[in-house]
């Protein structure tokens, strides 16, 4: 029964082969053995790692590079790796490894490591064997476990060894279309707590998804409690021993000197009467002259540095804006707080995993007249008043003091706060067409446009990246007169106009000129491929809506021969209407497009692409004029 | 006394003279806010200085040769891209024996200097394949910030030495100042007209090149920006030594090519090149050295670390590891035991370095192949996605140096062999659905040279995601509702014993969305069909020489169907030509596109070419108007209407 319930569900893959004979490269054994031992009031944690693997072929042979990844809160240990060869029953073993740092675009230095070695000898039907203990220094990261990767998986097992007066807790994550095997067992004065999981195949990633942590199946397994002489200890119970230990943290934030810090947030704020103003001049600030570089040195990847070392260096990352922004608001009478945060790659909530995995992120949270106001500075262009958009629906850990905080769920934004307003008047002159094109964006539609106008332009000139970016009539549309404002982190739109002169665009045929008056085909190539095959939902970044004014200047000697009728498409989560009316000389079409979700599930993905098509079946309806002879 | 006194004035006199450069050079005590042009202003960051210092000194205590190397920078930044370009700093420790200084500071706008804490430079060890670094973030950034960098490091002696002038933002001003003293030294810069001044610093020989206005390095297409940068290249040797550049290239064929042409091979060779060719019934050579080149790929890893055994052939035939010049050792050994001839050649990716044969740079020799002259075609250890054939299209064009046997060498441009190496053949049968719903694709396509090597390696090392993009390439990336009712590869695996055999790809599509509705007609996007072609912008001047990837070969049939009781009109916009022709007088490009109508069918046939990949950069407008042709074809669309 188990094997078929699985077989259902991963369908695709399991069927063509149950022992995985046409996977290149699979995992034989993952194996992980984790011993929890105390003394007295000190933890222990030393996890056994042992993988086997075989190459069915001889085209995944870059897996024979492995690295093991580690950070000051470990110590990798012991390790042990050869290569097996069945066919001659001959051994072959590692004897060199490297230890390296790499540079990572997104953390500026980290104290990351890696050892580093390759497995000797692959090729078609080796088989890889690795094991090496890592020492866990802190009981707070115990880490997770994936009963899935994206190689297939014969026997994937994690064990969990500790002492009985310790109390473990777990939870599972995408294990629903499985069947985890859990045993628990006792040795002497240990517990011994086993899951186990065989014939696991390969999670591919998809396109336009969400973070792998949302659909591979995994364990978090973390230390609640122990008892001592009598007495429990609590280690991360529950969200409240998680916030305990984050305040230790916080409690060794250097916060002196901090009257240079003071002074920008008076000098901000001294002609401003509203607090909303005040709070808003303050992150603008903090948005721009703090730039974003990160700094992940052991537990200076969770204790931010002081406001006045990160106010004169003029950069930071996550924290220490959250933390500069705390400081300044509550200087100024701005009840703020810090806030920890799991951004939407984390798939978790405090309530159910009270361990440092739940979250990655850290903003400022403000209340003001009861409105909670999340600042994230680390986002440049997103205005006040809106959080950063991968924050949307996720809990804040709102920080209110030493004993007491609040989880509280980042509101979603709706389609009504990323609008992109369009008006065009296209004319047509000696048969290429003149569109004179004004574009409003506010919310994240703004925050998006201006990120990718000063990042992505690289060293394109401004018509080539706006030609790339937004698409506009065909491949040889041309663009003049471009003029933007209010291009910055303002709450005001941007507005950015341009004149476009599109040769080729519009066609004649005898006395009867078709014109297209859909110049912004947006969305045209969302539909969602492989919708059979395909397993996981896919991701939105923001609710938004766009709404187009374009209206067409029926030349002199031409008369209206057809226009296209109204369409429509309606659904709760994405819609659009498009019509068209005549008045006079012009006609004038209003389009509007709703996207009102941040997810379309696999159940959905039908009704999407049908949704998709009768939008291209809108797109290629034009215009017919013709000239009066 | 007056004795001592005049040791210690001479004494004073010598230090000063021969002292090092660096000890006397710093920057501005009072840093000033540099006056920006209109131009300067709308970049997100400007170079307002770049100063390399390069000198070579002699120790006194032991009298070893050793290098100072001084870098000293001025940036304004404009804009947060500016900021995040600068704000970071990295300094490679790669042959550094000791930090002389590092210093930086930042002046803001409102005149206030940030000096940066030393205690911040942080340590980073073994990164990835660059070796050690210092680095550390500039302190105090704001927009319209100017960030001062210089430090001065101390090297071991290296003969040769390069350093790269140009960057992807402007440099108002670059000096590069070689100090030299009384050794022997060559010099030259790549890609400026700009001479070296000769020129003395603290009594000591010296050379300088000064360039104004160094235009940013724009990622341009149809080029390889990064090998073409300004860029000097030094060499630096004892007086008593004369080394010419011809001793240089001896130095490093002897070295290479004594150990790489083997007398004798060891025993598990034999036993392997026995198991390779012993299923092959009367193999040609090239089928021999084809599958050398297979097992070789499939049965060893090349690695990049510093494991000195990597290069050891022993223990590179233990563990099937090699690096990158131990693979070739392999090979050699492999050959040899098969008698076969081959030459080994030291070159470079074009995209990195320009190989220079009258101005020795080791930095440039990166790349190795090896040469079968009786077939004239090439294995590329270090790319595993080829197999013996013509040169890997990122070697095409650069030069090399080929040594044989008896460790002779010669110079030679890499060129193809096959001038009609990479082709596209692709041939579509369209027909419309009931009421002209929808358009019906038939296609079969056959693929060449480069085309198949780059296809047969995506299909065979990609991950399933990769896989599914790369159908929706293959079947035609311009129809965006595109349905596919079917789908099948052949002569996918990378091993082909049959040279250039086509990889074959066979679809049906369907699509609505070429259809467009016009009335009681239909308008109908022919030109979607050849997918989606990029237009080749130029708003700026064109900065690069216009390199294509490799040179090839497009032909298309498109046979429309049109649908009975209707007729096709508008059909002038499919008849596009644009040509190039070399001084030569041949056609070396072209795009070309016709149809011809027969009953009720109208065949659209398309071709295009481009018969070398190098063209003549003052030439490139008419370069463009080729490769924009395609682009306008794209826009091609015919009117279905009712006959009568």
């Amino acid at each position: 029964m188990k094997q078929l319930f699985l077989c259902a569900l991963l369908l695709p893959a399991l069927c063509l082969s149950q022992d995985f004979l046409d996977e290149d490269y699979l995992y034989l054994k993952r194996h992980e053995y984790i011993k929890v031992d105390m003394n007295k009031k000190t933890f222990t944690l030393e996890k056994n790692v042992y993988e086997s693997a075989k190459y069915q072929t001889a085209k995944k042979m870059y897996f024979a590079n492995e690295s093991i990844y580690y950070d000051s809160f470990s110590v990798i240990e012991d390790i042990e790796a050869y290569t097996y060869h069945p066919e001659t029953d001959k051994t072959t073993k590692v004897d060199y490894i490297e230890t390296k740092r790499a540079f990572d675009n997104g953390i500026f230095y980290s104290d990351q490591e890696s050892k580093n070695f390759i497995f000797p000898a692959v090729r078609k039907g080796a088989i890889t064997n690795l094991r090496y203990n890592e020492i866990i220094k802190d009981p707070h990261f115990m880490g997770l476990f994936r009963f899935g990767t994206f190689v297939p998986t014969k026997e994937a097992k994690l064990t969990v060894e500790f002492p009985k007066h310790v109390t473990v807790g777990y939870i599972e994550f995408n294990t629903e279309s499985i069947t985890v095997d859990l045993k628990k067992t006792t040795k002497g004065k240990k517990n011994i707590y086993t899951w186990s999981i065989n014939d696991i195949a390969g999670f591919q990633a998809e396109d336009d998804t969400e973070d792998p942590l949302h659909y591979l199946p995994h364990i978090i397994v973390y230390i609640k409690s122990y008892e001592h002489k009598g007495k429990t200890y609590n280690v991360l119970n529950d969200v409240n021993d998680l916030y305990k230990w984050y305040t230790t943290l916080v409690e060794r934030i250097d916060s002196k000197n901090l009257n240079k810090v003071y002074k920008i947030a008076e000098s901000l704020t001294k002609d401003l009467s509203t607090k909303h103003d005040k709070a808003e001049a303050i992150f603008n600030w903090v948005q721009d002259n703090i730039t974003y570089v990160a700094f992940e040195d052991g537990l200076g990847g969770f204790i931010p540095r002081g406001a006045a070392s990160v106010c004169e260096k003029r950069y930071g990352d996550c924290k220490d804006m959250a933390n500069l922004l705390f400081e300044m608001l509550n200087h100024v009478d701005i009840e703020a707080y810090r806030t920890w945060i799991g951004t939407r790659n984390r798939p978790y909530s405090y309530y159910e995993v009270p361990t440092p995995m739940v979250d990655n992120h850290m903003i400022a949270a403000a209340v003001i007249e009861k409105d909670t106001i999340f600042l994230d500075a680390t986002d440049r262009y997103v205005p006040y008043g809106m959080p950063s958009g991968f924050t949307q629906t996720k809990e804040a850990l709102i920080g209110i003091d030493a004993n007491n905080f609040k989880i509280v769920k980042v509101p979603l934004q709706e389609p009504n706060t990323s609008v992109t307003k369009v008006n065009s008047a296209i004319r047509l002159e000696n048969g290429s067409i003149k569109v004179d094109e004004q574009r409003l964006l506010s919310g994240y539609e703004k925050v998006n446009m201006v990120s990718d106008y000063t990042y992505k332009k690289a060293d394109k000139t401004e018509e080539e990246f706006l030609n790339t970016t937004l698409t506009l009539g065909n491949n040889k549309t041309k663009y003049s007169n471009i003029k933007k404002t209010h291009f910055d982190n303002s709450r005001t739109p941007l507005e950015l106009s341009y004149t476009l002169h599109i040769d080729n665009y519009s066609k004649t045929i005898g006395k009867k000129t078709f014109i297209n008056l859909n110049i912004d085909k947006t969305l045209s190539k969302s539909k969602i491929d492989n919708i059979n095959s395909r397993k996981y939902s896919k991701k939105i970044d923001y609710k938004f809506e766009k709404k187009y004014t374009t209206s067409f200047t029926v030349p002199d000697g031409y008369k209206v021969n057809a226009i296209p009728k109204d369409f429509a498409f309606e659904h709760p989560n994405y819609s659009f209407q498009i019509n068209y009316t005549q008045d006079g000389a012009t006609i004038i079409q209003h389009k509007t497009i709703k996207i009102n979700t941040l997810s379309i599930q696999k159940s959905e993905f039908e009704s999407w692409n049908t949704f998709i098509k009768s939008l291209i079946k809108a797109y290629k309806k034009s215009i017919i004029i013709e000239q009066i002879s | 006394m007056i004795k001592q006194i005049t040791l210690l004035a001479l004494l004073v006199v010598t230090s000063i003279t021969f002292a090092q450069h660096y000890k006397t050079y710093d920057w501005e005590s009072q840093p000033r806010l540099h006056e920006l042009s209109e131009a300067e202003k709308k970049s997100s960051s400007v170079r307002i200085l770049q100063y390399h210092i390069v000198e070579y000194a002699t120790a006194a205590s032991n009298g070893k040769l050793k290098i100072f190397e001084t870098t000293h920078n001025i940036t304004r930044v404009n804009d947060d891209k500016g900021i995040d370009r600068h704000n970071t700093v990295y300094i490679p420790m790669y042959g550094v024996n000791n930090v002389v200084d590092i210093k930086a500071r930042t002046l803001n706008s409102e005149g206030k200097i940030t000096e940066l804490n030393k205690d911040n430079i942080k340590e980073v060890k073994n990164v990835e394949t660059y070796g050690d670094f210092k680095i550390f973030a500039i302190e105090g950034v704001e927009k319209g910030s100017e960030i001062e960098v210089l430090y001065t490091v101390e090297k071991t002696y290296d003969r040769h030495g390069s350093q790269t002038i140009q960057s992807d933002f402007p440099i108002r001003k670059a000096e590069f100042l070689f100090i030299t003293g009384k050794l022997n030294e060559n010099i030259k810069a790549y890609r400026t007209i700009n001479q070296f001044e000769t020129t003395s610093v603290n009594g000591k020989n010296a050379k300088v090149l000064k360039l104004n206005a160094v235009p940013a390095m724009i990622k341009e297409e149809y080029a390889t920006p990064n090998a073409n940068k300004i860029e000097v290249v030094y060499q630096c040797f004892p007086k008593e030594q004369n080394i010419t550049q011809d001793m240089f290239w001896n130095n490093v064929v002897t070295n290479v090519g004594s150990q790489l042409f083997p007398e004798k091979y060891p025993e598990i060779v034999k036993t392997d090149v026995t198991a390779i060719v012993k299923d092959l019934n009367a193999p040609t050579r090239f089928q021999i050295v084809n599958l050398v080149d297979d097992y070789i790929k499939t049965n060893f890893t090349v690695i990049k670390n510093n494991n000195p055994d990597l290069s050891n052939l022993e223990y590179i035939l233990t563990n099937r590891t090699a690096s990158e010049f131990g693979i070739l050792k392999v090979y050699a050994h492999y050959l040899k035991a098969l008698e076969i001839e081959y030459e080994v050649v030291l070159t470079a990716n074009r995209f990195q370095f320009k190989f220079d044969p009258d101005f020795f740079n080791p930095n440039a020799l990166r790349d190795f192949l090896i040469y079968i002259p009786q077939e004239k075609k090439y294995i590329a250890p270090g790319q595993i996605e080829y197999r013996l054939g013509e040169a890997p299209f990122n070697i095409l064009g650069n030069y090399g140096v080929f040594i044989s046997k008896n460790l002779e060498y010669y110079f030679s441009k890499i060129i193809q062999n096959d001038k009609n190496y990479s082709r596209t053949m692709r041939s579509s049968n369209i027909s419309f659905g009931k009421d002209l719903e929808y358009v019906t694709l038939e296609q079969h396509h056959e693929y060449t040279g480069f085309w198949s090597v780059t296809n047969r390696a995506v299909l065979n090392l990609s991950t399933e995601q990769a896989l599914k993009q790369f159908e929706d390439y293959l079947t035609g990336s311009g129809i965006e509702d595109k349905v596919i009712l079917s789908y099948e590869t052949k002569n996918t695996e990378m091993l082909q014993q049959t040279y250039n055999l086509p990889f074959i790809v066979n679809c049906k599509l369907q699509s609505e969305a070429l259809l467009e509705d016009a009335g009681d007609s239909y308008i109908f996007q022919i030109g979607k069909v050849i997918g989606t072609q990029s237009e080749l912008y130029q708003e700026t001047d064109r900065l690069n020489p216009i390199e294509m990837t490799y040179p090839n070969q497009y032909d298309y049939t498109l046979t429309i169907n049109i649908p009975e009781g209707y007729e096709a009109e508008g059909l002038e916009s499919i008849n596009i030509k644009k040509n190039y022709i070399a001084v030569n007088g041949t056609e070396i490009a072209k795009f070309e596109s016709k149809y011809e109508q027969n009953g009720n069918q109208i065949i659209i046939t398309i071709q295009e070419f481009y018969k070398t990949h190098e063209f003549d950069l003052h030439r490139y407008e008419e370069f463009r108007t080729v490769i924009n042709a395609a682009s306008d074809f794209n826009k091609a669309a015919i009117l279905i209407k009712p006959k009568g």
